[in-house]
């Protein structure tokens, strides 16, 4: 498809039609916070991604989408339905709807 | 009251309006309790030399919640005695000398309410994800606190 839509499909070829395997697209929301909102200049937004990927791999896509993310790249975590996340080989299973939030170093209290 | 009828209760509030050292203390204050123990993080006016105007905090609020449960759940595994816990967080901006955040906790003897308190500050620090941002005169900074754990910084 050569329009650009709101709603990014990333990398995976797989689409809807392929039945079962883990190149099948989710959508997922992801959330952008402090810095990492300030760099990808919003604060929340649908991305398709494939079911199973590497926390690593899907940092790369949103920086892909992003890429002035990329100066934060070893200082973020993701939280993943809410559980912290780090980047790197860790698989991630992405159930439609699924949280995906870009964590910065905290500084609470 | 009878003492069965003081269940353990978790408060956890975030507001961006002024927090209340009053309200939050008489949440956790209990007729079995001889200690309330409180903590009371106030925004400082300098770093390193530089001048704050104010700062300003933002939070993933329904996981922040979330980690603040799973830290008085810990309380309540390693202070068996504590009664009430309440945390109440400021967001947006907070003014210097103002309160960002407030914890009390209730026990029947002082020492646990103390120690719980402390280990409150020190793992919300490290592990709520919510973020701070100090205004200077010229410019701002996004704090990273020394407790957490995927920093990267050298401060």
């Amino acid at each position: 498809r050569a329009r650009r839509r709101r709603r990014r499909r990333l990398s995976a070829e797989g689409g809807s039609a392929r039945a079962g395997g883990s190149m099948r697209c989710q959508q997922v929301s992801v959330l952008y916070f402090a810095r990492s909102a300030e760099l990808a200049g919003l604060r929340s937004e649908t991305l398709s991604v494939p079911r199973q990927i590497t926390s690593l791999q899907l940092w790369e896509e949103i920086v892909k989408a992003h890429p002035r993310l990329a100066v934060i790249r070893d200082q973020v975590v993701f939280a993943v339905r809410q559980e912290y996340v780090l980047l790197g080989d860790q698989l991630l299973v992405l159930q439609p709807g699924d949280e995906v939030a870009i964590i910065p170093p905290i500084s609470g209290g | 009251m009878d003492e069965s009828e003081d269940v353990p209760k978790d408060f956890i509030k975030f507001k961006s309006a002024k927090l209340s050292v009053d309200e939050v203390s008489e949440l956790v204050v209990s007729p079995y309790c001889g200690a309330v123990s409180l903590f009371i993080g106030t925004t400082r006016n300098n770093f390193e030399g530089k001048k704050v105007i104010h700062l300003e905090y933002e939070a993933y609020t329904s996981m922040a919640e979330t980690e603040i449960k799973k830290i008085c759940r810990d309380i309540r595994q390693k202070w068996p005695s504590v009664k009430h816990i309440a945390v109440h967080h400021r967001l947006g901006v907070v003014p210097i000398t103002e309160a960002s955040v407030i914890i009390a906790v209730s026990s029947p003897h002082r020492a646990e309410s103390l120690e719980a308190v402390m280990y409150c500050i020190n793992t919300l620090k490290a592990s709520v994800p919510i973020w701070k941002k100090e205004i200077y005169e010229d410019e701002y900074s996004w704090k990273e606190n020394k407790e957490c754990f995927w920093a990267n910084s050298e401060k």
